[in-house]
């Protein structure tokens, strides 16, 4: 029995499969059911720094979106993720299911994407960046003056997500609900890479010109753009907000923006699977500093102080190198990796 | 290819590390646990590399040194405190996974906290968890058990401070008409807190409030937010800042000729290194303290100034030391009377009444319904640019003020 030395196509639409093997397609499956039993395996600590990286792969994936595929740069996405928290979270203390208040989170932050979106027909570039940082700075001002509808600097205080009379107030339940929503977003941002308006923005990514040349509308796509990343932005939110319980001002500053940013650059621009890569490795750096630095304190004791001290430096650090060795990311990594074990050992 | 060979191999490693990290976690020494000295952990959540680290590190100190204190005591009921001190930096992400390592994995049973941002993030954690948290947050919606049943803090809160020092300012003003007031704030949440209940109780008391300014915590000049207010001329000026900032409000000031104006300042506005910032210009400025400073004559400083070999220590150091007295008590109270558990603790804690941490700061109570530790502030000035005691000045716990 001989099986096929490659993959071939004999249609565009069998070619733009999200899965295109059937290995691809059983190790997906693996991946699931590993992912749904891990949390019975792993410890509750374990088990919520796994919740705060499936956040930061919807924040990550949102963010890909934009700037990845669609090569529009924001500085505001650490405000976007602000505004769908607290839309959120208004409608949960309202009564609102928390279902639908996730969908309002993320519409409600798409609008104001799109309202901080229009520069960006002008804008490029650096430029953009700038526009987009304003966005962040306006609307941390309204977070910490919003009067009732933000809790001004007492900020919110929220209960667990409720889906029909089911309260997930455990990180086991939440890793599920949390889980759900990254798979979500990251199908989605897969299908919308394969539509039209994907192609869209990878053609008004790599040279605009020639996108509008082609009958690409450009303020349109990139308006579209900015919508659904900040839709998506929202809905990272929203989930932010009930997984913490409370929201304040401080928590959505321009540092949650460069951390989201440093994601998908270190994980790969425009790619989802990167936006994955990117959202661990951040939510995990620090962790694995602290449990190195706390290694080490056992054998020299105070040392972890210094070391703690230290990663900022070592989070910059990280991202100079990878700018210099790796610009495409960790998910350019995994392909070559993949390479290899594929064509092992004949390699070359 | 070879940097992208290193580049593979340190991603490898980080993994391996990782699942290394992930499968040391879990450990737990059951025969130990039925022994006498099994200790009771405690976890630190402070602020040692972030933006509030100068202040984080002596406060960080003062819980060591009380743990220290504790223990060379006999610890509890024979028991020792095991304090894990770590670094948030501020950040709340990072506390928060800090903090369910320290309550899954490692099972604490209290946390000395720091910073809002991360205090406030855990409230609804800890009353989940039923794991109480003494943080060095002075927001005054912490006192409220309603809202955050498990936090504690060992000093007024900044409303019950900034309203503490306006009435002792109304009490000595001596002229025969209202004396001005104005505030500088940065527009922070830490600003912002105390600022309407400070408002509302200047009103109250007779003051005449004739404007305010903004000043960034990060500012390096505030000339020209002063010049408009030295139009106005206050009498009494609130700077509800970080040390930094009032320096720099204090130099302008001075730059200006805004001489006859007195400056007040909130806790985290002034310690011992106001005046080394600000040299000349601090002497004459007030702030609001919790604790008593290095060398002043109370019992609780000669057991600081043995454990630290008389080096001297910042205020932050002081209540750092008060918050783990306060939580030993707690801890004591709870082991008289059953199991040492997060519960237990936050029972005991609300039956202190007027607890007197050997003089360090204001007496200490609180309440099922009322956390707020007390209603007193020390009231220092800088004189010759050493923080000197004026007063403590203690107002009523009235009932209308809980969390605001």
């Amino acid at each position: 029995m001989q099986g096929k030395c490659g993959l071939f196509f004999t249609s565009y639409k069998d070619e733009a499969q999200i899965f295109q093997s059937g290995f691809q397609k059983i190790m997906i499956g693996l991946l699931i059911l590993v992912l749904c039993a891990a949390p019975f395996l792993l410890n509750v600590y374990m088990t919520s720094v796994m919740n705060l990286i499936f956040i930061a792969v919807v924040g990550a994936v949102a963010l890909n979106l934009l700037t990845g595929i669609c090569g529009q740069i924001s500085l505001g996405h650490g405000a976007f993720i602000g505004v769908g928290a607290y839309v959120a979270g208004q409608c949960t203390l309202h009564g609102v299911p928390f279902p639908i208040a996730i969908l309002a989170a993320g519409l409600i932050t798409a609008m104001v994407g799109m309202v901080f979106g229009v520069p960006s027909l002008r804008l490029k570039g650096i430029y953009l960046a700038i526009a987009t940082l304003a966005a962040q700075l306006v609307l941390e001002y309204v977070f910490l003056h919003g009067g009732a509808m933000t809790g001004g600097s007492n900020g919110l205080l929220l209960e667990p997500p409720m889906i029909l009379g089911f309260s997930f107030d455990t990180e086991l339940r939440m890793y599920f609900l949390l889980f759900f929503f990254a798979a979500a977003a990251l199908l989605m941002v897969s299908n919308i890479m394969r539509t039209k308006y994907g192609r869209a923005f990878v053609s008004i990514r790599d040279f605009y010109l020639s996108a509008e040349i082609v009958g690409v509308n450009l303020f349109w796509y990139k308006l579209v753009a900015f919508g659904v990343s900040s839709f998506l932005a929202g809905v990272a939110g929203g989930l932010w907000a009930h997984y913490t319980g409370y929201i304040s001002a401080e928590q959505f500053n321009i540092a949650l923006s460069i951390s989201y940013r440093a994601m998908i650059i270190i994980g790969g621009m425009g790619s989802v699977l990167g936006s994955v890569f990117g959202a661990i490795f951040i939510v995990l750096l620090p962790e694995v500093l602290n449990a190195v630095a706390n290694g080490l304190g056992m054998f020299f004791p105070d040392i972890s102080h210094y070391i703690v001290a230290l990663r900022e430096g070592v989070f910059g650090m990280v991202l100079i190198l990878f700018l210099i060795f790796e610009p495409e990311g960790l998910a350019h990594r995994w392909r070559l990796i993949k390479a290899y074990w594929k064509l092992y050992p004949f390699a070359h | 290819m070879r940097v992208g060979k290193i580049i593979t191999a340190v991603c490898i490693m980080l993994v391996a590390g990782l699942m290394l990290f992930g499968c040391g976690g879990e450990e737990e020494k059951s025969a130990e646990t039925q022994k006498a000295t099994t200790p009771i952990k405690v976890g630190g959540l402070i602020d040692l590399s972030g933006p509030t680290s100068s202040v984080g590190r002596p406060y960080a100190e003062g819980l060591k040194a009380g743990v220290l204190y504790v223990n060379e005591q006999g610890g509890i009921e024979g028991h020792p405190i095991k304090f894990d001190l770590q670094d948030t930096a501020y950040n709340v992400q990072q506390g928060l996974s800090l903090y369910k390592k320290m309550v899954n994995s490692d099972h604490v049973v209290c946390i000395q906290g720091f910073g809002s941002a991360v205090t406030e993030a855990l409230i609804r954690s800890l009353a989940k968890d039923k794991i109480p948290d003494l943080s060095a947050s002075y927001s005054a919606h912490l006192t409220d058990p309603k809202k955050a049943p498990y936090n504690f803090f060992i000093a007024a809160d900044y409303s019950t401070q900034l309203r503490a020092a306006l009435k002792y300012f109304y009490s000595s003003w001596k002229k025969d008409r209202a004396p001005k007031l104005a505030f500088i704030y940065p527009d922070h949440p830490y600003g912002l807190a105390p600022l309407a209940g400070g408002k509302a109780f200047a009103k109250e008391l007779g003051f005449d409030i004739v404007g305010e300014a903004n000043v960034s915590l990060k500012a390096i000049d505030a000339t020209t937010e002063l010049l408009s207010l030295k139009e106005l001329a206050p009498d009494f000026c609130w700077i509800g800042g970080t040390t930094p900032s009032t320096s720099v409000i204090l130099k302008s000031a001075k730059n200006i000729g805004m001489t006859d104006t007195v400056f007040f300042s909130n806790i985290w506005g002034s310690d011992e290194n106001l005046p080394k910032l600000a040299g000349e210009d601090a002497n004459g400025a007030y702030s609001n303290q919790s604790a008593a400073i290095y060398g002043q004559d109370v019992p609780g400083m000669k057991v600081i100034e043995k454990l630290t070999n008389n080096v001297p220590q910042m205020t932050h150091f002081t209540r750092g030391f008060v918050s783990i007295l306060v939580m030993a008590e707690g801890m004591k109270r709870a082991a008289a009377n059953g199991p040492v558990t997060g519960e237990t603790i936050k029972t005991s804690l609300e039956t202190l009444r007027g607890f007197n941490p050997m003089g360090l700061s204001p007496l200490i109570s609180y309440f099922p319904d009322d956390h707020r530790p007390n209603m007193a502030v020390f009231i220092y000035v800088i004189k010759d640019g050493k923080l000197t005691f004026v007063k403590e000045e203690i107002l009523a716990r009235r009932a209308e003020w809980l969390g605001h």
